[in-house]
């Protein structure tokens, strides 16, 4: 008897397997299961945010008072930062009014905050606490203080889940801040290093160089500090140089992360291509 | 086989290895993780196999498969092998002493893994080596500690 139960879920197994991984028919399925183990992340979240608590009941005034006057003085800074940053967004639009290409908006961000992170070992995946419910869907890209963090690959009700740069399947189009030279950055696997593929031998690249999201591919937005190059090994025979950069997010210990809305991400996409074309009628 | 089983603590414990197997745990100890969910259906398969079969083992793992984020099936398929070798050897194991009980968990628990790191692999997973075991020796290690509180509850409640 135990025998043939183990058969025949075998067999429902095999079909499971094949359906989801080779033919993604399951999304659906696998939605409705997370949303029903949203209290599974609630709980497990649980004593992270006991434990805020707890420390929020021994804060001496002092203690917060002093990090209120940091925090008023800070704000002064990135205020000014930001009437800066006003004038000169307004005066970029203004320019590529001109060039006659779309303007760019500012993109929109939810916060969010990491309530898991994947049981398996081998994948470099988050779950955070906004799903469906807040307008998240798959492709956004997640962002912490730092730097680019990942994007979502699965959503539900309530929760979903990030894959990070970090991840081993990962790969984020870049370019060199001082530059433009364009290159696409890899996971490896390794939470604090990252592969930058494909430079050529002679390309001008330097340790210390820093990589933004080049936003091509339509699926991160454009200039986002992704890592910074630590160390490249140039190897005498070799087409391409070895480079290893370090993200710029602190993948495993930051616990409050920004989901990125972008605006009409499509125009943008359909604008750049269009470009090229506009150049060789001219 | 145990007298008297309680329900309650059968969910409690199957929520527990669920919460217990996604929340956050230091990063250098992030692959000795115990394979919580496996001790679980070890444990009320071995105590209560008239009860507690492959299909609930297989249920449960399905459940982890969502968590993990595997593709659905992968899990579920092994947590079912772990049943079913449970009900097979469960005559004999009750009368092992405990580190032999041990040696068991760990090999019908590396079996598991390694059938879900074969699943894995054949569905394009790369990772090399034998690390994948550790939660099996883990979980081995955690066992005498988790049969014999449990043991303990279930004399009580139930």
């Amino acid at each position: 008897m135990p025998g043939f139960r183990l058969f025949l879920v075998i067999l429902i197994s095999a079909a499971l397997i094949a359906a989801d991984a080779r033919f993604d028919k399951l999304t659906p399925v696998r939605s409705t299961l997370e949303t029903g183990l949203a209290p599974v992340y609630w709980l497990g979240n649980a004593p992270y945010r006991f434990s805020d608590w707890f420390a929020g009941l021994f804060v001496s005034r002092d203690d917060l008072q002093s990090e209120n006057e940091e925090l008023k003085a800070r704000m002064l800074i990135l205020e000014r930062r930001a009437l800066k940053y006003a004038a000169l967004a307004s005066e970029n639009n203004e320019l590529r009014r001109l060039l006659n290409s779309s303007e760019v908006l500012d993109d929109r961000v939810i916060v969010g905050q990491i309530v898991g992170v994947s049981p398996d070992p081998f994948s470099h995946e988050v779950i955070i606490n906004k799903g469906q419910s807040d307008g998240v869907t798959t492709g956004q890209a997640v962002l912490d203080a730092e730097g680019l963090m990942g994007q979502i690959v699965q959503t539900s009700q309530f929760t979903s889940r990030v894959l990070l740069v970090s991840d081993s399947s990962h790969a984020v189009p870049v370019e060199v801040v001082r530059n433009g030279l364009r290159s696409v950055l890899l996971g490896n696997g390794e939470a604090d290093e990252l592969d930058l593929v494909h430079v050529p031998d002679t390309a001008d690249i330097r340790e210390g160089d820093t990589l933004v999201s080049s936003g091509l591919g339509g699926r991160f937005p454009r200039g986002y500090p992704v890592a910074e190059v630590s160390r490249i090994t140039k190897e005498p025979g070799e087409p391409f140089v070895t480079i290893r950069a370090v993200p710029k997010a602190r993948l495993n210990q930051s616990r409050m992360v920004l989901v990125v809305f972008q605006p009409e991400a499509r125009d943008r996409l359909e604008d750049r291509s269009a470009v090229p074309m506009e150049e060789g009628t001219n | 086989m145990l007298s008297v089983i309680s329900y309650p603590l059968f969910l409690v414990t199957v929520v527990l290895a669920l919460v217990l197997s996604i929340s956050l745990f230091p990063v250098g100890w992030f692959e000795f993780r115990p394979e919580w969910l496996g001790l679980v259906v070890f444990y009320w398969t071995f105590r209560a196999p008239a009860q507690f079969g492959i299909l609930m083992a297989w249920c449960l793992g399905l459940l982890l498969d969502v968590l993990e984020a595997t593709p659905l099936g992968t899990n579920a398929l092994g947590m079912a092998l772990i049943a079913f070798l449970v009900l097979t050897i469960h005559q004999r194991l009750r009368m092992h002493p405990l580190p032999q009980q041990c040696l068991m968990v760990f090999l019908l628990l590396g079996i598991n893994q390694m059938l879900v790191h074969f699943i894995k692999q054949m569905l394009g997973a790369d990772a090399a080596g034998f690390s994948y075991l550790w939660p099996a020796l883990t979980s081995a290690i955690a066992w005498p500690f988790l049969c014999g509180l449990l043991d303990r509850l279930n004399r009580q409640l139930g």
